[in-house]
């Protein structure tokens, strides 16, 4: 029972990480209806950086984490301006490629600055284990669930109390009627942007420690998120949480007792699966174009 | 191909003599399988061209449909190797082909099923896991798959002893490419690629005319499928050993980006794509270490510099076009069902409909009958539910109560292509045409019900499409006459006046040969004289026999042509009657036509 625990905690550990991520889709799907294609590159971008602030340069956790911020965002801004507004403004679908294409120059770039080969980032509480009511649980993994778990509280906040946050949500309703309202959504869209992006860097510093730091970290994590994020529904942050998080319990306990190898088909095969029965997702609502 | 000119034919000509003559100029091995390498990934990108260009349907994972071609014709020919009959004729490579294209179709079509449900990205990320999964299938799959080695010693082509070297395999390649584009020509110039458009034109309006377009999109990923496969197919073939990392994700994207590079939508755009695409890493030896830079670079520089792609700096969005301008039947046009019954009792029932959005009733317990022959016209204020109604009888709304009858039978309609194929043909209060194509192309999508070709006889432009697509035009042609547009025929829809607009969308509901016909609000923004014609049009479809529900706002023209009105207010009927009645009921003109009365 101790080592199902030990795995399940761990799982849902991989899971938050996987929300963090997934949502991050959600968060320019609802206000522009496009995604970033690369996201993952993103969240490798992140851990790449911790490998270099926190390990090499040995600098504090949360300095690590404000600097990653405020990288990230630089560069979604960037990324946002070059490769996705253009063509937006155009309604044209070229952004599923120039979103792409940012992320080949990021993986690139990664693998000129840090080398292609696999390197370690030591778990930031050390690697011992604290023991409660006999099971094995790693500081790493509560850090993860923590900070994830945080960080969808600030953003439900955000949605729901702020100013800023509604109007992120009328604009995620209908564009058109918010910028009628004296809304700027043109800064909303921005604002989007730089947010999933944020949010990826964080992603890859919390699940560095996890993976190994490699220019192709985020593939994978990428893919499954975005697996999450239909299962769940791009519109249903709240559902991508729980998705997320019950992704990973079960990723995790099909590996500790079965097969590693179905893990990673299976959420493919689940998200095919939901996208046949219920294509707006588990908790999406579906929306009609008008007549 | 691109013109018919005669000048163009010679250019066609000499071009492919000289490929074909290639080897005989050029022994060395280097240049042949460079050649080759561009026809097999031509054929695919031509392929993702139909999907992506014409259809507007992002895939990326071509690849990986190429792979299931690839490893499936290896394995086959491999397998059917040890039975002699077979290998000493060469038939087991050929029987591969054909079982490598066919899986690739099949998993198309599973992949396709769920992820076209929706609009919007879900096709390109889809493709991209699927791209993901197939790779990992084929690196851990290894008794099967040979893991990262792949297969080896994949059987050569040939015809009983006759082995088709790099020199013959060339010509074979050539063949297929030529073959592909051909296909190509034929399907986006049939009224499979009509439909293909309109769909990625608005989804709405193809489906009012009866297009299942999920359905259709279904059909386009089969036969972009179907093209990545044989690639695939011929990929194994030539290079006799193939393992994953000839599909990886980054094949998916090359392929996309050859379509996008080269021209999306245009016939020659994926050719010329996959041949600068396949050449160029070559030219990059020396960059291999910022290869992903330079390959990123060149996606971005080909999106703002050329986002209609090489082929498209000399062609400008032109649509597929008919290639000749046909005229006009010499019988009257057909309106409607073509058997007037008038008087014979209703076509249509609405019996205590509902529909509910949120918390507000749109549509309360609305009731109205629609006779042939008859124009039964819907007004009130805005906001009472007039479009909703529309809505619902021409299946774009499913009514949360009440029923619906044709003929006295009680029908459920689940969508607007439903709607169409039981007769029903609406316009849009706010107009949706496919604006890149033709006007008379806009009309002759609408005859999708009527057609009785198959995409066998559009891939091959058999004399029976040949056949029936003389008979729509000339049907649109007709139509077009009938509505006063027979003289912008060949003109792109999106160049037309706005009332003329209205009359082309009214003439495409017309091709669908509708019993009843849903007008939302016909007259709006056009000006006296037009509505004046409008007037006579409609009068016109009435005499048919056609049963017209109008629904307007222009009181001159609904009381000038309407033989029974409705009135709904805040979704429910407060008055009905022949025009007269309508306009003396208090409870109306307190609703509706108070403030008009007041001033008159």
């Amino acid at each position: 029972m101790a080592f199902f625990f030990h795995i399940l905690i761990s799982g849902i550990a991989t899971g938050a990480i996987y929300s963090l991520i997934a949502v991050g889709y959600s968060i320019t799907f609802t206000t522009m209806r496009i995604l970033n294609f690369a996201l993952g590159m993103w969240v490798m971008i992140g851990g790449m950086l911790t490998l270099t602030l926190h390990v090499t340069l040995g600098l504090n956790l949360l300095i690590t984490a404000a600097i990653i911020a405020a990288a990230m965002a630089v560069l979604g801004y960037a990324a946002e301006r070059i490769s996705v507004y253009p063509f937006f403004r155009t309604g044209s679908d070229a952004w599923v490629m120039s979103t792409l294409a940012v992320g080949f120059l990021f993986v690139n770039v990664a693998e000129l600055i840090w080398g292609q080969s696999p390197k370690p980032v030591p778990p930031f509480f050390g690697s011992g284990v604290i023991m409660l009511g006999g099971i094995a649980i790693f500081p790493q993994h509560l850090l993860v669930i923590g900070s994830a778990l945080g960080i969808f509280v600030l953003l439900y906040f955000f949605y729901y109390r702020t100013l800023l946050g509604k109007a992120f949500r009328a604009t995620a309703h209908s564009s058109e009627v918010t910028s009628l309202m004296g809304i700027d959504t043109r800064l909303i869209c921005i604002l989007s942007y730089v947010m999933t992006s944020v949010l990826a860097g964080i992603a890859g510093l919390i699940v560095v420690p996890i993976t190994l730091a490699e220019p192709q970290m985020g593939t994978v994590l990428g893919l499954k998120a975005f697996a999450i994020a239909i299962i769940a529904g791009l519109n249903a942050p709240r559902g991508i949480l729980v998705c997320g998080l019950a992704y990973g319990a079960i990723e995790a306990l099909l590996s500790g007792y079965f097969y590693t190898g179905i893990r990673d088909i299976l959420g493919f095969s689940l998200m095919i699966l939901v996208l046949f029965l219920r294509p707006e997702g588990l908790f999406g609502t579906a929306a009609k174009e008008r007549a | 191909m691109i013109a018919s000119s005669a000048m163009s034919r010679v250019v066609w000509a000499a071009a492919i003599l000289l490929l074909a003559a290639f080897p005989l100029i050029a022994t060395g091995s280097y240049y042949q399988f460079m050649l080759i390498l561009v026809f097999i990934y031509s054929v695919v990108a031509i392929g993702l061209n139909i999907l992506a260009g014409y259809g507007g349907q992002f895939s990326l994972g071509h690849a990986a449909l190429m792979a299931m071609g690839a490893y499936t014709s290896a394995l086959v020919s491999k397998a059917l190797g040890a039975v002699p009959v077979l290998a000493t004729s060469g038939l087991n490579v050929w029987i591969g082909v054909v079982a490598g294209t066919v899986v690739a179709a099949l998993s198309g079509a599973v992949l396709a099923y769920p992820s076209l449900r929706l609009k919007g990205p879900y096709l390109a990320m889809v493709t991209i896991a699927f791209g993901w999964v197939i790779w990992k299938i084929l690196l851990e799959w290894v008794p099967v798959t040979g893991g990262e080695l792949g297969i080896t010693a994949i059987p050569k082509a040939r015809i009983g002893s006759f082995v088709l070297t790099t020199s013959y395999f060339y010509h074979l390649a050539l063949l297929a490419v030529l073959a592909a584009m051909a296909v190509q020509h034929n399907l986006v110039r049939s009224e499979f690629g009509r439909r293909l458009q309109a769909v990625k034109h608005s989804e709405i309006a193809a489906a009012s005319v009866g297009i299942d377009i999920y359905r259709e999109k279904i059909k386009t990923f089969v036969v972009s499928a179907v093209f990545a496969g044989f690639g695939g197919t011929l990929f194994a073939h030539q290079q006799n050993f193939i393992n994953p990392d000839n599909f990886q994700f980054f094949s998916s994207v090359f392929f996309l980006l050859a379509v996008l590079f080269g021209g999306a939508g245009t016939l020659l755009g994926p050719v010329i794509g996959a041949a600068v695409l396949t050449f160029l890493p070559e030219l990059l030896h020396d960059f291999d270490r910022v290869r992903l830079i330079v390959y990123g670079v060149f996606i971005l520089a080909t999106l703002y510099f050329l986002p209609k792609g090489v082929a498209g700096l000399w062609r400008r969005g032109e649509s597929a076009g008919l290639g000749f301008v046909p005229g006009a039947s010499a019988a009257p046009a057909k309106l409607g069902p073509g058997t007037p019954a008038i008087g014979t009792g209703p076509v249509l029932e609405v019996d205590g409909v509902s529909k509910v959005f949120g918390g507000l009733t749109a549509l309360g317990n609305v009731s109205l009958a629609l006779e042939p022959g008859r124009v039964h016209a819907v007004i009130g204020p805005n906001g009472a539910g007039k479009t909703t109604l529309i809505n619902v009888v021409s299946g774009f709304y499913q009514p949360d109560q009440g029923s619906m009858r044709i003929d006295g039978q009680a029908i459920r309609i689940g969508s607007l292509h439903e709607a169409a194929r039981l007769g029903i043909a609406r316009t849009f209060q706010t107009i949706k045409l496919f604006g890149d194509m033709t006007v008379i192309e806009n009309v002759m999508v609408g005859f999708e019900r009527h057609s009785r070709v198959r995409i066998w006889d559009c891939v091959f432009r058999t004399a029976r499409a040949r056949e029936e697509e003389r008979r729509q035009a000339e049907e649109a042609m007709t139509l077009l006459k009938f509505v006063g547009l027979e003289d912008v025929a060949t003109t792109s829809a999106s160049a037309l006046a706005y009332g003329h607009r209205r009359l082309l969308e009214i003439a495409r509901a017309l091709a669908v040969h509708p019993r009843i016909l849903l007008l939302d609000e016909p007259a709006a923004g056009l000006v006296a004289n037009e509505i004046e014609s409008l007037k006579v049009l409609i009068r016109a479809l009435r005499d048919a026999g056609i049963a017209v529900l109008l629904v307007e706002h222009h009181m001159d023209l609904v009381t000038a042509i309407s033989d029974r009105i409705t009135v709904l207010d805040y979704g429910e009927v407060i008055a009905a009657g022949d025009p007269a009645a309508v306009q003396r009921d208090p409870r109306v003109i307190e609703a509706y036509l108070g403030t008009e009365a007041s001033h008159a």
